[in-house]
C-alpha cells in the first residue's frame, strides 16, 4: 500500500505526470474516460465543451507569486465543470531531466545564458511541450495548463505562435506582485519547508530564498504584449487586467473564476451540524437537542484547541505570531447548523448564514424509513444504486443538482481570505469536499463524515491535503453519518462492484467508506496504479491500518511529505524526495 | 431620464462644463436620480440599481460613493473607454441618434450635436484610476482590454463576467424551431424523430426566409444535437455548430408520449405541471428552470457573438426569447412559438426589436394553453400555415 509517490515514480512515469495519493487530492490524476464531472451539465462526443476549442494556459511570473497555486486551482474548477484539463509543471520536467539532487546551472534563466544552459533549457521545454501537444491532440484534452516562469516577451510570442500552428489558443495568466508582505507570506507558507532550510529561522529563510530568486531571474518582463491573450492578476487580485480575451466562452469563464481567486494560503474546515430534536424531518427545521448542543460545544473546543496548537507551532518555528488567519464560519440557514455555531459566535468568531448551503432536498422521501422507501419506490431505489450521483428521487434533488446550485458557494470559497469553517449537512460537505479534493462524481455520494471528526483541508502549492481532527468523548450513537436520505444498504439484490454500502451505514468508525482502493485505477497499464483518487483517506486497509492512525488526534502527513508537496515549483535545488508510506507507521 | 424631465431636447451647450446653468441643472438631475435610487433601495426588496450617467469626474464619483457608503450600498463603477474613433462614430449613429434626446431631429444634425456634447465632456473627463479606491471595471475599446479593480464579492465578479461578454456592435439573433417532425404529427413530445414531409419543405424554404430578413449578412448557425434541428438547418449556407445545451427540455419518463397519454398515466404530474410549469420537473427529466441553467453558456456566447441563427426547440426558444425580451418566468413557458416561423430579435439600447417571418408551409400546432384539455390546440395568433402578410407581427419589449 505504498501509494505516495516518490521521486523515482515521477521520473520514470512516461509523461512525468503527478499522481495523487491517499491524503492528497486527485487534481493531477486523469479522470476516468467518459465519466461526467461533478458539475458538468452535458457531454459531447468529442469530449470538448462549449465550442471553445483547445487552449493552453501558460503562467507568467516570478517564483512565490502563486503560479502553481493558480494553475492547480484553475484546473480544479475546469475539471469540476467537465472540461478535460491537465497541469504540466515545467519544474517536474526540469528536475527529472537534471536528475535527483542536482540543479540546473546558475545561468539557466539568464537571457545571455551559456550555450550548454540554452541547450538544456530547450531540451526540457521541448519535452514538456511535446507532452502538452500529445494531451491536446491525442487524448481529447481541452485545456493544458503550462506552469512555468515564462519570463520573456520573446519566449511568450514563440509559445503562442507554436501552439497556433496546431489551432490551439494560448492564454497567459500572469501573477504580478509588488506587495512584499504577500510575497513573503507565500515564501513562508509554501517554499521554505524545503530540507535546505531545516533549522533556519523562518524570516531568515524567507530573505535568503528571495535573494536567490532575484539573482537567478534578473530579466523578468511583465506582460504588455497587445496581440496576445492574457490576464494579469496584480497583488493577488486587487486589480485584474484582461487583454484580448474574448476568443471563447471558456476564456471568459476562466477570467470569471480568476476574479474570485486569491493567492494566499488558508485552511478550510468542515463540521457536521449537531443532532436535533426531530432528526427525520426535513421540513420541521428543528432546534438542536441536548446532545446536539453538547456536540456543538465539544466541536468548538476541539477546533479552538487545534488552532491554538497550529499557531504555537508556527511561532516556534520563528514565524510571525499573526500567521494564523482569522476564522470565519459559514452555516446554512437551517436552525441545526446555525445553532451549532452558537458557541463559536460567543467566542467572537464571525458567522455568516448562506441559503445555498441547504442540504440535498429529500423530496418525497421526507420522513420515510428505508423500508417505506423500498416499498413505495422500488424502481427508484434500483436506479439510485446505479447512479447515486445523478439520480433524483421523486421531487428530490440529486447530488448533481446540489453541485450545480453550489456554484456561487464554490467561487466564494475561493474568494474567502480567512480560514473558513463550514457547518452543513453531510450532503453539502460531500460536494464541497469533492470539489476541493477533485473527487470523481461517483465517489462523492459515498464520502463519509462521521460526527466525531472535523475535516481540515490544507492547501499546499501542488494539491490540497485532507486531515481529520478527532472530537473526543462523543456519545457513540451520534457519531455515524446522518440517517441519509439514500438508504442504499436496504437494497438487497443490487451489486455494483465499486461500492459496499453496508459499511457506509454500519461502520461507525473513523474509517471513511469512500471507494478508495477498491476502485483502483484504470489508467494505462504502464502507469503506477493509484489508490485513493481523491477519496478522503484510503480505505483499502480497512479498520486495521487506518484505525491505528486514527488513534492519534490528527491524521496528518509527516513533515517530510509536506516538503515533498511544497518544494516542486521553483528553480532552486531540491533534495531527493522521500518515499512515505503512512500506514507503515502503524 | 432625470435630466430629460426638465430639458427634454437639450443642445450641446447644456453639457458645457463652464455653463453654470447647465452645471447646476446637471447636478440637480444627478442628485434627484441618486435620491430616488436610495429611496428605491429602502422601500423595496431591492438588490441592484443601475445609475446610468456619465459620472466623468473624480469628484462626482466620490460624491456618489459617499452617498452610497452612508446608506450601506456597495458601488461598482463601469467605465467604457473608447480610443478607436471609428467605433465611437458608429455607436453615435446607431445608438444615440435613436435616443429620446433627438426625437424628431435630423440624424446628421443629431450626430453633430452629439459629437459636440462629447467634446464638452472630454474637457473635464477623468478616466477611472486605481488611486480613487473604487471598485470598478474599465472596458477599453469594446473589450480589447478590461481592467478590473478591487472586486469585493461574488456578485460583483458575476457582473464583471457578464459585462466582459457584452459588445455594442449592432447585430441580430434569429430563432427558428425545427420544421414539423414526425412526432409533431402524432402529437408525441420529446424523442429524436425525423422531419415530416412538410418539415422538409420548411428546411428548403428557410434559407430564403433568412435571406429576406438578414440580407447578405454572414450568419453562424447553431443547432441542437437532435436530428430534427440538424435536418432543418442543413440548407443554410453558413458555418454550423451543434450544441448539446440546445437540446429540447428532457421530458424524462414522458418522453415519446402524447399529452393525452401523460394525463392518463401521470394525472397528478399533468396537473402539477400546469400549476407551476416553470419549476415543474418531469420525472427523470428537466424543468424550465433546469433548461435555463444549462443555457448559461449559450446566453454568454450569444452576448459575445454577432449574427447567429439558432435552430432549436420550443422550450429552448421560450427560454432564450424570455431572456432577450425580459419576459416573466411564469409567462414564458406558456408562450406560443409556432412552427415554420423565423423570429428575428435585434437588441437595442432601449429595447429589443422583434420581427417574424412565416413560411407558407402548413404545420400542426404544438401549443397547449394552461389548464386546457390534454391536446394541442389551434394557435390564438392565427392558424399556423395560413397565408399571412409578412412580416406578421412586430413587437417591442419594454
Amino acid at each position: 500500500m505504498d501509494t505516495l509517490l516518490t521521486a523515482e515514480v515521477y521520473a520514470n512515469s512516461p509523461r512525468f505526470r503527478r499522481r495523487s495519493s491517499v491524503f492528497v487530492d486527485a487534481i493531477h490524476d486523469m479522470p476516468e474516460t467518459q465519466e461526467l464531472a461533478p458539475a458538468q451539465l452535458y457531454s459531447t462526443e468529442s469530449g470538448r465543451l462549449f465550442h471553445s476549442g483547445r487552449i493552453v494556459i501558460a503562467t507568467v511570473g516570478l517564483p512565490a507569486r502563486g503560479k502553481t497555486h493558480i494553475s492547480v486551482a484553475v484546473a480544479r474548477y475546469l475539471r469540476w465543470l467537465g472540461v478535460k484539463t491537465h497541469v504540466f509543471h515545467l519544474g517536474d520536467y526540469r528536475r527529472s531531466t537534471v536528475g535527483p539532487g542536482k540543479d540546473v546551472p546558475d545561468d539557466y534563466f539568464f537571457v545571455n545564458a551559456s550555450p550548454s544552459s540554452v541547450l538544456l533549457r530547450n531540451k526540457i521545454l521541448k519535452k514538456c511541450r511535446e507532452d502538452i501537444l500529445n494531451f491536446l491532440e491525442h487524448e481529447n484534452g481541452q485545456v493544458a495548463i503550462y506552469d512555468a516562469v515564462n519570463p520573456r516577451a520573446g519566449g511568450r510570442q514563440a509559445i503562442a505562435k507554436e501552439f497556433a500552428k496546431h489551432k490551439i489558443e494560448t492564454l497567459f495568466i500572469e501573477s504580478s506582485c509588488d506587495d512584499q508582505r504577500i510575497i513573503e507570506e507565500n515564501v513562508r507558507s509554501v517554499k521554505i519547508s524545503s530540507p535546505d532550510y531545516i533549522g533556519w529561522n523562518d524570516m531568515d529563510a524567507v530573505r535568503d530564498y528571495l535573494a536567490r530568486i532575484n539573482a537567478r531571474i534578473p530579466d523578468f518582463e511583465s506582460m504588455h504584449e497587445k496581440d496576445l491573450h492574457w490576464v494579469k492578476i496584480v497583488n493577488g487580485g486587487d486589480q485584474v487586467i484582461v487583454n484580448n480575451c474574448k476568443f471563447g466562452y471558456l476564456s471568459q469563464r476562466i477570467v470569471f473564476y480568476l476574479l474570485n481567486l486569491h493567492i494566499k494560503s488558508r485552511q478550510t474546515y468542515f463540521a457536521r451540524a449537531g443532532t436535533t430534536t426531530e432528526e427525520e424531518s426535513y421540513k420541521a427545521d428543528a432546534h438542536l437537542s441536548e446532545e446536539g448542543r453538547e456536540y456543538a460545544k465539544k466541536m468548538s473546543e476541539t477546533l479552538f484547541e487545534h488552532r491554538k496548537k497550529e499557531r504555537q507551532a508556527i511561532i516556534d518555528r520563528g514565524g510571525p505570531d499573526n500567521a494564523l488567519k482569522p476564522l470565519t464560519i459559514w452555516t446554512s440557514t437551517r436552525k441545526r447548523t446555525v445553532e451549532t455555531a452558537f458557541d463559536l459566535a460567543d467566542m467572537g468568531y464571525r458567522v455568516r448564514q448562506r441559503t445555498q448551503l441547504s442540504q440535498l432536498h429529500p423530496g418525497d422521501l421526507e420522513k420515510m424509513s428505508e423500508q417505506d422507501i423500498l416499498d413505495k419506490f422500488p424502481e427508484e431505489v434500483k436506479k439510485h444504486a446505479q447512479d447515486p450521483y445523478h439520480h433524483r428521487y421523486p421531487r428530490a434533488e440529486s447530488y448533481h443538482d446540489l453541485a450545480v446550485r453550489l456554484e456561487p458557494i464554490i467561487l466564494e470559497l475561493e474568494r474567502e481570505q480567512n480560514d473558513l469553517l463550514i457547518i452543513a449537512h453531510e450532503s453539502v460537505l460531500r460536494v464541497l469536499y469533492g470539489y476541493l479534493m477533485a473527487c470523481n462524481a461517483t465517489d462523492i455520494p459515498k464520502l463519509d463524515f462521521p460526527r466525531n471528526e472535523i475535516i481540515e483541508i490544507i492547501p499546499s502549492s501542488y494539491s490540497n491535503l485532507a486531515k481529520r481532527i478527532k472530537i473526543r468523548s462523543l456519545p457513540e450513537h451520534i457519531v455515524p453519518n446522518s440517517p441519509d436520505i439514500i438508504p442504499l444498504s436496504a437494497v438487497p439484490s443490487i451489486s455494483v462492484s465499486s461500492f459496499t454500502n453496508g459499511d457506509e451505514i454500519t461502520s461507525g468508525s473513523a474509517t471513511p467508506s469512500a471507494s478508495g482502493a477498491s476502485q483502483g485505477s484504470s489508467q494505462g497499464a504502464s502507469e503506477t496504479p493509484i489508490v485513493g483518487k481523491g477519496a478522503m483517506v484510503s480505505t483499502s486497509v480497512g479498520s486495521g491500518g487506518l484505525g491505528a492512525v486514527a488513534d492519534a488526534d490528527e491524521i496528518s502527513l509527516p513533515p517530510a511529505a509536506q516538503a515533498e508537496q511544497d518544494l516542486e515549483s521553483d528553480p532552486l535545488p531540491v533534495r531527493e524526495k522521500v518515499a512515505i508510506n503512512p500506514t507503515a507507521q502503524s | 431620464m432625470y435630466r430629460r424631465t426638465n430639458t427634454p431636447n437639450p443642445p450641446a451647450a447644456f453639457f458645457d462644463n463652464s455653463n453654470p446653468e447647465g452645471e447646476r441643472l446637471r447636478r440637480a438631475a444627478a442628485s434627484a436620480a441618486v435620491d430616488d435610487m436610495v429611496k428605491w433601495f429602502k422601500n423595496e426588496n431591492s438588490t441592484i440599481a443601475i445609475l446610468d450617467a456619465t459620472n466623468s469626474t473624480k469628484m462626482r464619483r466620490q460624491w456618489i460613493k459617499e452617498r452610497c457608503d452612508a446608506e450601506r450600498i456597495e458601488t461598482l463603477f463601469v467605465e467604457s473607454l473608447c480610443n478607436d474613433k471609428s467605433l465611437v462614430m458608429a455607436n453615435i449613429v446607431e445608438v444615440k441618434t435613436t435616443s429620446p434626446d433627438y426625437v424628431g431631429q435630423d440624424p446628421e444634425a443629431a450626430a453633430k450635436d452629439f459629437l459636440d456634447r462629447i467634446r464638452k465632456y472630454e474637457e473635464v473627463y477623468e478616466p477611472l484610476e486605481a488611486s480613487e479606491n473604487l471598485t470598478f471595471i474599465k472596458i477599453v475599446d469594446v473589450g480589447a482590454q478590461v481592467i478590473i479593480n478591487a472586486i469585493r464579492d461574488y456578485i460583483q465578479s458575476r457582473m464583471v463576467y457578464y459585462l466582459m461578454n457584452l459588445h455594442i456592435r449592432p447585430r441580430s439573433i434569429w430563432l427558428s424551431r425545427h420544421g414539423e417532425s414526425e412526432f409533431n404529427l402524432s402529437g408525441q413530445i420529446g424523442g429524436d424523430a425525423n422531419l415530416s414531409h412538410r418539415g422538409q419543405l420548411y428546411a428548403r424554404t428557410l434559407p430564403n426566409l433568412v435571406q429576406e430578413s438578414a440580407g447578405d449578412r454572414k450568419l453562424t448557425v447553431w443547432t441542437s444535437t437532435l436530428k430534427r434541428t440538424i435536418q432543418t438547418a442543413r440548407f443554410l449556407p453558413f458555418e454550423k455548430l451543434e450544441w448539446k445545451a440546445l437540446d429540447e427540455l428532457d421530458s424524462g419518463v414522458c418522453d415519446g408520449l402524447t399529452y393525452g397519454e401523460i394525463e392518463a398515466q401521470y394525472p397528478a404530474d399533468f396537473r402539477a405541471r400546469d400549476e407551476d410549469k416553470y419549476n415543474y420537473r418531469y420525472l427523470g427529466g428537466e424543468s424550465y428552470r433546469d433548461v435555463v441553467t444549462r443555457l448559461e453558456p449559450i446566453i454568454m456566447e450569444l452576448e459575445r457573438s454577432e449574427n447567429i441563427i439558432i435552430v432549436t426547440h420550443q422550450a429552448v426558444i421560450r427560454c432564450i426569447y424570455a431572456y432577450f425580451m425580459n419576459m416573466a418566468q411564469e409567462k414564458s413557458p406558456w408562450m406560443e412559438v409556432p412552427l415554420h416561423t423565423l423570429i428575428r430579435l435585434t437588441p437595442g439600447p432601449y429595447k429589443t426589436d422583434e420581427q417574424r417571418w412565416k413560411a407558407n408551409i402548413p404545420a400542426v400546432s404544438t401549443w397547449r394553453g394552461k389548464g386546457s384539455a390534454a391536446k394541442h390546440q389551434e394557435s390564438p395568433l392565427g392558424t399556423p400555415g395560413t397565408e399571412l402578410p409578412e412580416p406578421v407581427m412586430k413587437a417591442n419589449a419594454t
